[in-house]
């Protein structure tokens, strides 16, 4: 751990910009149809669950980092392999975030640019974010946030005044519920919400260890919020079939804002939070990499980890898939089920079970 | 030999000490001995004056005042001092010691003191103090007549405003602090004085509030000054180089001011004033980098009119820093989100010209560079034919040449002008600076490259810290109660606290309910009002 603090609500920033970041962008939940949103919501609030129970560990461990306590739960052996599986999932997180990252600029905006190019300029900045530390990262956060924020009222503003709003795109609603329960727990729970197991790497961090609770209950609720309108804008704009067939819903109704004539071509909007975004997402899971790497092999100054960690990641993020449908594939088949379920879930449960455990007879 | 053994070998032995072992430390009884030791070490230089004087009190008693000219205020030392002098022996005749009779009745020059060591006589002497050494006494009398010619207390070129005080700081540093103490009257304005520069012995006066300020601030100030070891200080540049916290970055994290009221407002929100003597520009710390879009002017016009003019200048650095890279981004690799008829304009301009995007771009901008730095140091005169031409080959030549196209330069023009419009020059430049960073950057990646820039600046600025303080507070890390005076300028009746990113010690600025409450609004006046009340209609 580095000696570092962030407050609460650089805690609840962070927690809804890394959630939001690359799930803005890309159809979410789309097994479900137009309920789409209703997955997301549904999933946003089973994820609250996943939270307390990774709540439970930090309040078992308040100073230790996940990678840590695995230690002193299940034993320094176990513990430790444990550890440096978690430490290689969050690098493999952020090479798959960085993959998706660069297919997703060059396909619509610099189709000529190699892939390879285009994620080292991110791997570069990403490096020197992770290199200044937590409290750099939180605060930059701050800042993205703010022009996230920004640029949301000004798309929905946009959008609303172009008129391009049609409500019925979203009937009948309700439909298949067993088809939007099935997409909940096979993929909306673990991208974007389960990924907030990052997170247990971050709370120790936090200087308010009261507020916690409700900090990250509230990002969680305002990302499901965020998440599921954006979801209900582009259904209503474009509706279920264009979204099935787009690579990113969410550029589509960009570009379908006319307005006035000149305000058209809104590309360089989803640009800027597509970086951001992207950039965010990679930068936590490095940094929590770093972090956990350098505390589990006893590592001084864990910044001189981060160029070598972030070209770990710029480099897994080129062989992870041949290409990208590959790799789409595996992202929506193999990942969540094989790697997500038990990370995100059954170790964390059975991680707390033993805690539970073992404290109770230490009392 | 080895080269490095060599190399030590060549280096000169530190020479630090003015005063070599086995010379006098302190002044001894023979005035004649006295005043060879002051010539020696003076070199005989002329303008060191020693004048013999002696009084009809003990006529073997010898005395002298030894100034130097020019650093002096002549009239005191010729009217005053040494008719005082003369005044007060024949008032006391009866007393030996002719050190205690000029302590107690010279009373025309605003002090006297006594030294006995060497070191502080010749810092006073060069000060512009007077030296009044008599035979048998191995101490000196200081007299206080600093003086000689100062520039006046003048309107500061630097930091022009419409409103309020017309007063800038001077190169004196009791002027300097003497104009902050008229503004602000009260006895918690501590000054702390010091004396740095091994040859120059600069004087140096830190200044705040006590009670206000945050102590480890002035802690970390005192500090700070205490490590330096400067050969010279020449400005407050030198200080500010050595002081700062990070030291090779382009963004200023001290700021500096030539205007009282801008040291005073920031004494009161609890910074630190550093008061260099030989230089109008005092250096303010800890500095936040929404600073350098303020001026003291924002304060004294409406509210709504300044928070407009702020957010004018953030935007104005926005352009400076990223105008060229836009349009180089936009022409070389987003043509789809320009307008298609702006595209069918630019498209036809530059039809002729050879080069890409980028490199019309650096050319204009150098080019702008070179006639900016020519201008700048020139006489009136030349200055004037310098724009002439630089118009001409820019607006014209270029242009007509087929060497550039209308459009870009438009786009330079503007961003050079955005620049100029950067309240503070530190900041400018560094926009000035990264702007071919961001050029470059948008050459290679378009708006991936800008936005990726941008990032990269975002990380590096919340990384800064001026005297512990994060340098884009109240922004990152969020203060809710500060950003009233940030970007936007709240109403001074809305001010109750000072800045929280300062730590200061008494946070409470002003009383609550400050806002004006009108007796009346004009709204629809009730017919009960009664005649000659101001608020009827």
């Amino acid at each position: 751990m580095e000696k570092a603090k962030i407050s609460t609500i650089q805690l609840f920033i962070l927690m809804i910009l890394f959630q939001l970041s690359n799930s803005l962008l890309i159809p979410l939940a789309m097994k479900a149809g137009r309920d789409s949103w209703l997955a997301i919501l549904i999933a946003a609030a089973v994820s609250i669950f996943l939270f307390f129970i990774y709540r439970a560990l930090y309040l078992y461990y308040p100073s230790l980092l996940l990678t840590d306590y695995t230690e002193k739960i299940i034993g320094k052996f176990l513990g430790r392999i444990l550890a440096f599986l978690y430490i290689l999932f969050f690098l493999y997180c952020a090479a798959r975030v960085l993959r998706e990252f660069g297919v997703m600029l060059l396909s619509f905006a610099f189709p000529e640019t190699p892939l390879f190019v285009a994620c080292a300029l991110m791997i570069l900045v990403v490096i020197y974010t992770v290199f200044k530390g937590i409290e750099v990262v939180a605060r930059t956060g701050e800042l993205l946030f703010v022009i996230m924020i920004m640029l949301a009222f000004f798309l929905f503003l946009l959008i609303a005044i172009s008129g391009l709003i049609d409500i019925s795109n979203l009937k009948p609603a309700f439909e298949d519920s067993s088809k939007v329960l099935n997409t909940v727990f096979t993929e909306t729970l673990y991208v974007p919400f389960g990924e907030i197991i990052v997170f247990t790497m971050i709370f120790p961090y936090l200087n308010q260890a009261k507020k916690m609770g409700k900090t990250g209950v509230a990002a969680i609720s305002i990302t499901g919020a965020a998440l599921a309108l954006t979801t209900i804008l582009n259904i209503s704009v474009l509706g279920v079939p264009l979204i099935e067939r787009s690579l990113f819903p969410l550029l589509t109704t960009i570009q379908s804002i006319q307005v006035g004539g000149f305000l058209q071509r809104l590309d360089v909007i989803f640009i800027l939070a597509l970086v951001i975004g992207g950039f965010f997402k990679v930068t936590v899971y490095t940094y929590c990499a770093v972090i956990g790497t350098a505390s589990l092999f006893n590592i001084k100054e864990p910044s001189k980890l981060a160029y070598p960690m972030g070209l770990t990641v710029l480099f897994v993020s080129m062989i992870i898939a041949s290409n990208y449908s590959e790799h789409i594939q595996e992202g929506l088949k193999i990942f969540p089920l094989y790697v997500q379920l038990p990370f995100q879930i059954i170790l964390p449960v059975f991680l707390l079970t033993i805690a539970f455990i073992k404290n109770r007879k230490k009392e | 030999m080895s080269y490095r053994k060599f190399l030590k070998k060549m280096k000169p032995k530190e020479q630090r000490e003015d005063f070599k072992k086995g010379e006098p430390k302190s002044i001894g009884t023979s005035i004649t001995e006295n005043l060879n030791i002051i010539k020696q070490k003076t070199g005989n230089s002329p303008d060191i004056i020693i004048r013999m004087l002696t009084f009809s009190h003990d006529p073997g008693v010898s005395t002298a005042i030894v100034h130097v000219d020019g650093l002096v205020d002549n009239p005191t030392i010729n009217e005053f001092l040494v008719q005082s002098m003369e005044d007060s022996v024949q008032e006391k005749l009866e007393e030996k010691d002719l050190f205690k009779v000029f302590s107690e009745k010279v009373v025309a020059v605003s002090s006297l003191e006594t030294l006995k060591d060497w070191d502080s006589l010749f810092l006073a002497l060069l000060s512009g103090d007077t030296v009044i050494l008599a035979d048998g006494k191995n101490e000196a009398l200081i007299a206080s007549t600093r003086g000689g010619e100062r520039r006046l207390v003048e309107q500061s070129d630097s930091e022009i405003t419409l409103r309020g005080s017309k007063e800038g700081f001077t190169e004196s540093i009791n002027t300097n602090t003497a104009l902050v103490r008229r503004i602000i009257k009260n006895p918690n304005l501590w000054v702390e004085s010091m004396n740095l520069g091994k040859q120059t012995n600069t004087d140096l006066s830190i200044m705040y509030i006590n009670g206000i300020v945050d102590p480890d601030t002035v802690k970390e100030v005192r500090q700070r000054l205490g490590r330096v070891d400067l050969d010279a200080i020449l400005d407050s540049g030198y200080i500010e180089q050595v002081i700062e916290d990070e030291s090779s970055g382009l963004f200023p994290t001290v700021t500096h001011t030539e205007r009282p009221d801008a040291v005073a407002g920031n004494l009161l929100e609890g910074r630190v004033a550093i008061f260099v003597s030989g230089t109008p520009h005092v250096l303010v710390v800890p500095a936040v980098m929404i600073q350098f879009f303020q001026t003291p002017e924002d304060y004294y016009v409406r509210f709504p009119i300044s928070t407009l003019i702020r957010m004018l200048r953030v935007f104005m650095f926005l352009i400076s820093l990223i105008g060229p890279a836009f349009y180089v981004a936009a022409t070389t690799f987003h043509q789809e989100m320009i307008p298609t008829d702006l595209l069918v304009i630019i498209a036809s301009q530059t039809e002729s010209v050879p080069f890409p995007a980028i490199v019309e771009a650096l050319i204009m901008e150098v080019t702008f560079e070179i006639l900016r730095e020519a201008g700048l140091r020139m006489p009136n005169k030349i200055s004037a034919t310098i724009s002439i031409v630089g118009a001409l080959v820019i607006g014209q030549g270029v242009i007509q040449a087929g060497i550039v196209s209308p459009a870009m330069v438009i786009v330079v023009a503007t961003t050079a002008i955005a620049s100029l419009a950067t309240p503070n020059y530190d900041i400018a430049i560094s926009a000035r600076l990264l702007r071919f960073a961001f050029m470059l950057s948008a050459a290679i990646a378009g708006f991936y490259g800008i936005i990726l820039g941008l990032i990269m600046l975002i990380v590096h600025l919340t990384s800064l810290r001026s005297f512990g303080v994060p340098y884009l507070a109240p922004f990152a890390p969020l203060e809710l109660k500060s950003l009233k005076d940030t970007i936007i300028r709240g109403p001074i009746w809305s001010f109750n606290e000072r800045p929280e990113s300062l730590h200061p010690q008494n946070p409470v600025r002003q009383g609550k309910h400050q806002k004006p409450l009108p007796p009346l609004k004009r709204r629809m006046v009730r017919a009960d009002t009664k005649e000659g009340d101001k608020n009827e209609s």
